[in-house]
């Protein structure tokens, strides 16, 4: 298996010079209050500038390097992603680009005044419009590029005298030397390389020289120096991307039972199980990093939540197939961590992966834990009974006598998942509460997050009591999985992107809104479309 | 078997209960809505609060006690159904008490100082008279809730004051203040100056103004201070800039502290003269000088809720316009008397007094973001007690926990906030919460016993 990765990971390279500047990956430096590989900070920071972890193929590392090496090569390279057209009218610079030099944006004549107003809105403390969001950005990512040029922001030697790391223009004597050291090596290696086509080494000479300004940086205050066990394994998380393998193997699981059950080819079942529970044991791997590397629970914002929730999901989908032998709900578990993985990678504006030091009030990791565990758990449990009320909407759209039997199956999935659900969020919702009251003194005070958790739930028991009476059968179960899963999409991402109010403001974010209000209107229309097409059939008799 | 009969039936029906659910939903869902457009007070007060709310609750507990009665003789499989009623009924029962009898409000204390009065959300308006400006005679205090009820031209709130009236005729939830300084003739107003420092960095025009003749009054910039004064105050270790006003003269005194408490300069100053202040390169100019000044205070009205909106009311008083603003004071000088008028939260007395002896910050390392606030509180009979966010201090029936803390200009913590708490109704919401959830849990449990056991009958 490892020989396996070991393989792909050759293949998936880039091209060769890319390693010229491993060594340097491992440097820790403090940045946003925390300590991270120097791999850590170039990514972070190619992913604002740039909108991504690399750069024609080459490493985040190298490119961060070289702007500080060769600063004015880089003004004139178009590198900052900028792509709101409002903006780009505003500045009067062509709207077809998507990137532009820092140079041509340092000299804008109209930025200035821009900022000025986005300066005036922030000092009144308004909440920003998409617009102004995108000032916003812009205005990081020239700072950004500006601190890492002169090196104000890159902080490599711990202070003995303060908790601010020095940058690079404080360091003296030894120290400056030791640097300047690299930066030679570096570019000698990167000449070297390319005069004799590119031989894939970083040369010795950084590689040792990386080490002794290590050393040197360390004896200045040692216990405030980085972890390097630590720091080693948050480059080998940089590297290997857990999450991004987790998918690839849950999607071969799943293709595996996708044909032991339709095709019903006996080989794809054994296939199946490895992709899911390797699948899983890679997803859970990941995250068993993450926590390490954060130190809390992985649920303190919207990405750690998008990762963290199909985990629960294939986790409750493993667990009802254990009792129900549905293997259904195997397909439909494993689609949705595929789905959410996939949005990780995709969205990463949206879905910010940067580990961040958390706000006071959430430093009680216990309370965290259990009350944003649970809930999230029965986001989990929703999600699972939404995307087995989709396959039974199409089953019921294709024939709904053909497929009584998966009919059956599915809703009894459905009910059994919105239980789980039900329990957990009120569970959850009460220990919030509890929280709430232990940590600021009120059990319910309506906060909007709390408040949509309560309408949720409010919703599901709704469509538990509706079955009570034989208003929702099988058919309507089906449907109200999907649209009800709408009002936790309200409390997952809603409350936080759209509404953003109320006490749970460090959860805040911005964009998206567009894809997932598409997301959620598609369902209601494929629900109103199943259920069109089935009123307008002559009536059959089926069995509840 | 049902029980009971029509109409009583629906009133136990689980038709009703869905209704109710969703009614619940609904309301909960336009005030999470009404939160985001204005705030959380107008969402508590006009929505979670409102008739609707009250009317759904009380259809709630009508359902849920008919409900239970339906099914009397309750049989063992109703186990969970009627805990998790039960758990509901007791949860609303806990909240009402809370909400009747429990006390919320905050404690603002800076560091040294002891307090024993706590604000509360609650507000109210309050009227004195003073003969003298010394002694203050209570006229009119009472709760008000201008959120709910507000006064309009055609209905307005009125207080009598002997034979006068102060007309309340407009509230507005959410308003910008606005102060206009003027010059009078009275010579019991005080003074104020219209300044402007300036360096090739900084450039500041700024309005100080003191209430009357002998009051003090200063701003502080961060790195220095501007006095208005009619004596010179002794050096305070910072640069200073101090203007001192003589009666009857339009010429000033100044003198310039250095940060070392030696007087860089002394001299006259005339209305738009420059001083050269001699620390980073500075430039002093006295653009305006009023011996005797009045500001007059309005309100802008703002469509929506920002952080630095208040809540104003506007009144008619000798047929003069005034506007007050929420947590200020007004005062209103007539020929023979004078009165204050306060429009603020509602002040509580604890029973027992608290002293801040400190208050710390503690930030990330190398970073200016927070990551916790801590106050060290003296405690009657126990000592000295830290408080810190999730870990509140449980005294005498009331809880303290850190909140927040203010800032002064220059973003040093000055006091620190305190959120205090009475609930007589906590253990009852926890007890009706936990009934709730176990409850629910036997309700599934038991429902997969009659699955199964219908299953095993089908398999015979």
């Amino acid at each position: 298996m490892k020989r396996l990765f070991l393989l792909l990971s050759l293949v998936l390279s880039a091209p060769a010079w890319a390693q010229v500047g491993q060594p340097l990956e491992t440097l820790p430096i403090q940045d946003a209050g925390r300590i991270k590989p120097f791999d850590t900070f170039a990514r972070e920071s190619l992913q604002l500038i740039y909108g991504k972890q690399s750069y024609e193929g080459r490493s985040a590392t190298e490119i961060i390097f070289t702007w500080l090496l060769v600063p004015d090569h880089w003004l004139k390279t178009p590198i900052i992603e900028l792509r709101h057209s409002g903006l780009k009218e505003a500045l009067k610079i062509t709207s077809t680009d998507r990137y532009y030099t820092p140079e041509a944006l340092f000299t804008n004549e109209r930025l200035p005044l821009i900022a000025e107003e986005l300066k005036s809105k922030l000092d009144r403390q308004e909440k920003l419009n998409p617009y102004f969001q995108a000032v916003e950005r812009l205005e990081n990512q020239l700072a950004l590029f500006q601190a890492i040029r002169s090196g104000e922001a890159l902080r490599f030697v711990p202070d003995p005298a303060g908790d601010k790391w020095k940058a690079l223009p404080e360091l003296q004597g030894e120290l400056r030397d030791g640097f300047y050291k690299i930066s030679k090596d570096f570019i000698d290696s990167v000449s070297a390389a390319q005069a004799n086509g590119g031989t894939p080494q970083a040369s010795d000479a950084l590689k040792t020289d990386v080490k002794n300004f290590m050393d040197l940086a360390q004896k200045q205050a040692p216990n405030k120096y980085a972890d390097m066990t630590r720091i080693g394994w948050e480059l080998h998380f940089n590297r290997f991307h857990p999450f991004k393998w987790a998918w690839i193997v849950y999607l071969i699981g799943m293709i595996g039972i996708f044909l032991s059950m339709s095709a019903n080819q006996k080989w794809a079942e054994p296939v199946a199980w490895v992709g899911l529970l390797g699948g899983f044991a890679l997803h859970a791997y990941g995250m068993a990093l993450r926590i390490y590397l954060a130190g809390r629970p992985p649920v303190s914002n919207m990405y750690e939540t998008v990762v963290w929730v199909p985990f629960a999901c294939v986790a409750i989908g493993l667990i009802l197939y254990k009792v129900q032998k549905s293997k259904l709900l195997l397909i439909c578990s494993s689609t949705v961590a595929i789905f959410c993985l996939i949005l990780t990678d995709l969205a990463p504006t949206v879905l910010d992966a940067r580990i961040e030091p958390l706000e006071p009030v959430l430093r009680s990791t216990f309370w965290l834990s259990t009350h944003v565990l649970i809930i999230t758990l029965s986001y989990a449990a929703f999600f699972l009974a939404f995307a087995v009320g989709d396959v039974m909407l199409f089953f019921f759209l294709k024939d709904e006598v053909k497929y009584a039997e998966q009919i059956r199956t599915g809703t009894q999935s459905i009910y059994r998942a919105m239980q789980v659900g039900i329990v957990l969020l009120a569970f959850g919702i009460i220990l919030g509460g509890i929280w709430a009251d232990y940590s600021w003194g009120r059990f319910w005070g309506w906060d909007p997050k709390e408040t949509w958790a309560l309408i949720s739930l409010l919703g599901y028991v709704a469509v538990l009591h509706g079955r009570l009476v034989g208003w929702i059968k099988n058919f309507q179960l089906a449907a109200a999985a999907v649209i009800t899963f709408s009002l936790v999409m309200m409390s997952w991402y809603g409350v936080n992107f759209v509404l953003g109010a109320g006490l749970h403001s460090y959860g805040f974010g911005a964009g998206g809104v567009e894809y997932v209000t598409a997301f959620v209107i598609l369902h209601w229309l494929y629900v109103a479309y199943v259920s069109t097409v089935r009123y307008g059939r002559p009536k059959i008799q089926t069995s509840r | 078997m049902p029980r009971l009969k029509p109409p009583f039936q629906f009133l136990a029906s689980i038709r009703l209960a869905i209704f109710v659910i969703l009614g619940m939903a609904a309301i909960a869902a336009v005030g999470t809505i009404t939160e985001a457009r204005y705030d959380s007070e107008v969402a508590q007060k006009l929505v979670y609060q409102s008739v609707w709310m009250y009317i759904v609750m009380a259809a709630l507990i009508i359902n849920l006690i008919g409900v239970m009665v339906d099914r009397w003789p309750w049989k063992q499989h109703h186990a969970g159904f009627v805990c998790a009623h039960i758990g509901i009924i007791i949860l609303l029962f806990g909240s009402w008490l809370t909400q009747k009898y429990g006390i919320d409000g905050t404690l603002t204390f800076e560091q040294g100082q002891s307090r024993n009065t706590i604000m509360v959300k609650d507000r109210e308006l309050a009227v004195f008279s003073s003969l003298d400006g010394n002694s203050f005679r209570p006229m009119f205090e009472s709760p008000v809730d201008f959120l709910r009820h507000p006064p309009t031209e055609k209905n307005p709130f009125i207080i009598h004051l002997g034979s006068d009236e102060m007309k309340f005729v407009q509230y507005e939830q959410f308003a910008f203040r606005e102060s206009e300084i003027s010059g009078t003739d009275n010579n019991g107003d005080g003074p104020a100056i219209r300044f402007e420092l300036e360096n090739p960095n900084v450039n500041l025009t700024q309005w100080l103004r003191r209430e009357n003749l002998h009051s003090g009054a200063e701003i502080d910039l961060g790195p220095a201070k501007v006095i208005l004064a009619d004596k010179v105050p002794e050096p305070m270790g910072r640069n200073a800039v101090i203007v001192i006003t003589k009666p009857g003269s339009d010429t000033l005194d100044y003198v310039i502290y250095n940060k070392d408490n030696t007087i860089r300069k002394k001299g006259k100053v005339k209305q738009s003269e420059t001083v050269e202040t001699g620390w980073m390169g500075m430039k002093f100019r006295l653009l305006r000088y009023l011996p005797h000044s009045r500001e007059k205070v309005t309100y802008d009205v703002s469509p929506t809720a920002s952080p630095i909106s208040v809540s104003a009311l506007r009144f008619f008083f000798q047929g003069q316009e005034y506007w007050i603003g929420l947590d200020t004071v007004l005062r209103i000088y007539l020929a023979d008397r004078m009165y204050i008028v306060r429009f603020g939260h509602r002040a509580l007395e604890l029973a027992f007094p608290l002293k801040l002896d400190k208050f710390t910050v503690g930030f990330d390392p190398g970073t200016e973001k927070p990551s916790s606030y801590e106050s060290q509180v003296e405690v009657p009979g126990r000592g000295t007690v830290k408080i810190s966010m999730n870990e509140p201090l449980q005294y005498q029936g009331f809880t303290f926990y850190q909140s927040s803390f203010e800032k002064d200009e220059r973003g040093q913590p000055i006091a620190s906030v305190l959120s205090v708490n009475h609930d007589p109704g906590r253990w009852i919401k926890y007890i009706g919460s936990m009934m709730m959830v176990i409850g629910s849990i036997l309700l599934f449990y038991f429902k997969r016993v009659q699955w199964v056991s219908a299953l095993n009958k089908k398999k015979e």
